[in-house]
């Protein structure tokens, strides 16, 4: 890729050179996302305000030069990998939470918000924002939002996208435009709010999110149940959905990824079981005993040996925090992990189970299988080596394969990675030619010249 | 700490999940990657493994601009030891300034007279420095310190450099703690630095001859634990000095039996408990807690357990105890502005509290945060020992 001419001096018109990034050293820290990719753009800026993402769009859009909007870079799915030669909008340092309102239980954040932070701002009065993706530590709501992330809590209370009443959002042109606020019921014109939610960058740059709250409930249960085999897990999770036990996260680990958590933490996991399942409930405190009842008794029927509640909140968190370590227990198991994240219908989950197991196989690939298995959403570990170019044809045919299984068993390619560069090559599949050529045409009204974070969703831009 | 070529493996154990960002302190100020955890062990890598980049001027600088701190550390989930990974680049870049590194070893063996100490410090023109030890403190100490009553545990003190030049009131609260506590201090003669000094600075051979000479001294000592007052020796001194020896070193026995029996003083005394009632002191304290923490767990709860044990005394805890001061041992020496604006949220935290009196177990946090509040604000940092020395 050449170097543009001019970009530092033009950028620095912009904003305060400070924030604007030229040096390879600096591209560097931005050459990738939690992704094997490393791709060096032509700069990295760092914006304050809309006004700035505005010039630096209407300079990009003039020239046609790429530009990917990243948040904290975590994503899964290549959705923050730079192109060659594009300009990275570093969009974190837009970090106010503008608005609390308890009222009309909704917040105003802009889009560099670190998620965990927003959680505990609302938390603090008596509120409840329930997307909780793993990363959360660390990723932004603006990533959440354009990615439509979700985690544990998925299962009773959605994902991201069920928490978006409105937005503002920058787009090519540097125009401004607004969609949704404070009311939650809205029927006029086309919700563009939807619509930029989990467009993964690719329409416009979303600044502000105005997001739906709830009361915080006020009691949890964290409970710890362990199979002897992996099939009637996967079945009790089905089953458990259907009697309204209603867990508010519902969690499979498979053995494979058990011992990796264990030999990571050495929190005394037992180690010869083929799944576990880590299982949240909450609500009023009677409900919260009613339901634990319910599960305990269920996974029991399933063969579950031993069902264990946490004795308090630090216990629970302990679980939890072992969860979160999941990825990075993994990479001590090979160079590279790949996270799926395919999802199918939840009755579905057994027979995707035993897909997954099937496909790993028959391609010789290591995967452990572990994945909010409440809402179907599983999230195979792939172990793979990004310098061995052999293996990574056979994890590609894997994810390729997974993908194909999944909407097969009518479900979906992505349930909350979105599809990045990773499964741009498989939206066909999902859609059909004339789903992505509508899709497509939607993308050209947003960003007529193809300057939003190309090659992300579509193959081509 | 091992080769960087060793450290290649801890690198590409690095799952990039980047849950490290922002419990940097250089990141919060800078707000760009490239001041992170994440993009400093790529930027190592690149740089000094795959030598894909030139090592610039901006390699250099962003290489130095780390304070060692281990808050990624602490926050990784995979535990990935960026502060080694850092140290280990800093040696593998050349171009040391000679004088600064022969300076640098006489004051660590302690062969340098005060005099020249002095002038070093003054040379640094830094703030209300105390007026150095002189004789150091290790010199005034005598070989053992036995209490008046019954003996109820034995330790050896492990004196750092900065008690020792500057804040020797530690020692002797120590000292006098510890005796009037039923436990029984000996402090060998001819100690050395601990030697993270000089790993900071990438200097292996140097921390390694301190290492030996202080695994021989101590290693022989038939004492119940080693102590010291200083939360960076104790990383040092327990966790450090096994990876930094190679495995065939004729001390590295010794040296791991000493890591063995490290523990930080305070840590030591709260699990004891006091014999004694200290006398009352009506002041408001709060404690900062130093980031070489994570060498043992209870450290960072027994200050204000001991504070607890001060009648009169009211803790108020900060905001954000854990949060970095920005001093970085001698890290704020060469990056002026931005240790103090690090240093700038840690100072309102502590105002806000309205205490008199700050406790924390590392004298360049104490230092640091001492020039930060002033002479005129009356707030005074102390070590936790020191405190409770007061009321003894
Ligand atoms: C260890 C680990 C665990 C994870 N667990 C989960 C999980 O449980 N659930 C889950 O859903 N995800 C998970 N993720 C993936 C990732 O954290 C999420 O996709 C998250 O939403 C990304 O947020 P981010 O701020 O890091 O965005 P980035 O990774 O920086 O960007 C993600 C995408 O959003 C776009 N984007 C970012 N900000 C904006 C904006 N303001 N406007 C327009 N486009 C924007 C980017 O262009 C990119 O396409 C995990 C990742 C890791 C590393
Ligand atoms: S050691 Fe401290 S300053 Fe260095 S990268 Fe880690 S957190 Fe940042
Ligand atoms: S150092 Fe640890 S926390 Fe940081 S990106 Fe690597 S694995 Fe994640």
């Amino acid at each position: 890729m050449p170097p543009i001419s001019g970009l530092y001096r033009d950028l620095a018109g912009l904003l305060d050179r400070r924030r604007v990034l030229t040096g390879r050293e600096d591209l560097l820290a931005y050459a990738n996302d939690a992704t094997p990719a490393r791709v060096l753009p032509a700069a990295v800026v760092v914006p304050v305000d809309g006004a700035e993402i505005a010039a630096v769009l209407r300079y990009a859009d003039r020239r046609c030069i790429p530009v990917v909007p990243r948040g904290a870079g975590t994503s899964l799915s290549g959705g923050a990998t730079p192109l060659p030669g594009s300009i990275v909008l570093d969009l974190k340092r837009l970090d106010r939470i503008v608005e609390i309102d308890k009222a009309n239980l909704m917040a105003v954040v802009e889009c560099g918000v670190v998620t965990q932070r927003f959680q505990a701002a609302v938390e603090d009065v008596g509120l409840f924002y329930p997307p909780d993706p793993q990363s959360l530590s660390v990723c932004t709501m603006g990533g959440n939002v354009a990615t439509r992330a979700g985690g544990p809590r998925g299962v009773k209370y959605g994902t991201t996208k069920d928490y978006v009443l409105g937005l503002e959002a920058v787009l090519p042109d540097g125009s401004l435009t607004g969609y949704g606020g404070k009311s939650v019921k809205m029927s006029s014109g086309y919700d563009l709010a939807r619509l930029l939610t989990g467009s993964e960058g690719t329409l416009a740059v979303i600044t502000r999110i105005m997001a739906r709250l709830l009361p915080l409930p006020p009691a949890r249960q964290t409970m710890l149940a362990i199979f002897p085999e992996l099939d009637p897990a996967a079945q009790c999770v089905a089953d458990l959905m259907a009697e309204g036990a209603g867990p508010c996260a519902l969690e499979l680990l498979d053995r494979v990824l058990v011992n990796c958590i264990e030999d990571f933490l050495h929190m005394g996991l037992p180690r010869e079981v083929e799944a576990l399942l880590l299982i949240e409930v909450d609500g009023y405190p009677a409900q919260v005993e009613r339901d634990s009842r319910l599960i305990e008794d269920l996974c029991r029927r399933y063969g579950s040996r031993e069902v264990t509640v946490a004795a308090d909140a630090k216990e629970a968190e302990s679980l939890w925090r072992a969860r979160r370590a999941l990825l990075p227990a993994v990479s001590l198991r090979a160079p590279t992990v790949l996270t799926e994240d395919a999802t199918v219908p939840r009755s579905r989950v057994p027979e995707m189970v035993r897909a997954i197991r099937r496909i790993a196989r028959a391609n010789q690939v290591e995967v452990g299988v572990c994945g909010h298995a409440g809402d179907g959403n599983l999230h195979p570990a792939i172990l793979a080596d990004r310098r061995d170019p052999e293996l990574m044809g056979r994890v590609a045919r894997t994810v390729a394969e997974i993908g194909r299984e999944a909407l097969k068993l009518g479900g979906t390619l992505s349930g909350e990675h979105g599809i990045g560069t990773h499964k741009a090559a498989y939206l066909e599949w999902e859609f059909g030619p004339p789903g992505v050529e509508l899709m497509r045409r939607i993308k050209k009204a947003f960003d007529p010249n193809g300057i939003m974070n190309p090659g992300k969703i579509f193959t081509d831009g | 700490m091992p080769d960087l070529k060793d450290l290649a493996a801890e690198i590409d154990r690095c799952s990039q999940c980047n849950f490290c960002l922002a419990a940097c302190p250089v990141y919060r100020e800078d707000r760009l990657e490239s001041s992170g955890a994440r993009g400093r062990i790529n930027l190592v890598k690149a740089a000094l493994l795959d030598q894909t980049l030139p090592v610039s001027g901006r390699v250099r600088e962003l290489i130095d601009r780390c304070l060692l701190c281990t808050n990624c550390v602490q926050t990784c989930p995979a535990s990935i030891r960026v502060d080694d990974i850092v140290a280990a680049a800093r040696a593998n870049l050349p171009n040391r300034n000679p004088a600064e590194r022969m300076l640098l070893r006489r004051l660590l063996d302690r062969r340098a007279v005060s005099g020249v100490v002095g002038s070093l410090l003054k040379g640094l023109n830094l703030f209300n420095l105390p007026s150095l030890a002189n004789p150091p403190l290790q010199q005034r100490l005598p070989a053992a310190v036995r209490p008046d009553g019954p003996v109820s545990a034995r330790v050896a003190y492990f004196v750092g450099c900065g008690v020792n030049y500057l804040y020797p009131d530690t020692g002797e609260a120590l000292v006098k703690v510890f005796s009037a506590n039923g436990v029984e201090v000996v402090i060998p003669a001819g100690q050395q630095c601990c030697g993270l000094p000089a790993l900071a600075r990438g200097d292996k051979e140097m921390a390694r001859e301190a290492v030996r000479a202080n695994a021989a001294l101590f290693a022989p000592l038939d004492v119940d634990a080693v102590v010291t007052d200083c939360t960076s020796c104790g990383y040092m001194l327990k966790v450090q000095v096994t990876a930094l020896l190679p495995p065939d070193d004729p001390a590295l026995p010794a040296a791991q039996a000493v890591a063995g029996r490290i523990v930080e003083a305070t840590e030591f005394l709260a699990a004891l408990g006091l014999q004694r009632q200290p006398r009352t002191q009506a002041v408001t304290v709060t404690y900062h807690v130093p980031c070489h923490r994570h060498w043992s767990a209870a450290l960072a709860d027994a200050p204000p357990k001991i504070a607890a044990l001060v009648p009169g005394a009211r803790f108020v805890p900060l905001r954000e105890p854990r949060r970095c001061c920005g001093a970085g041992g001698a890290f704020f020496l060469s990056h002026r502005e931005l240790s103090a604006s690090i240093r700038g949220p840690k100072i309102e935290d502590i105002v806000a509290t309205g205490a008199q009196v700050v406790l924390t177990q590392c004298p360049a946090c104490r230092y640091f945060l001492q020039e930060g509040l002033g002479t005129e604000s009356g707030v005074r940092v102390m070590h936790p020992l020191a405190f409770l020395a007061g009321g003894c």
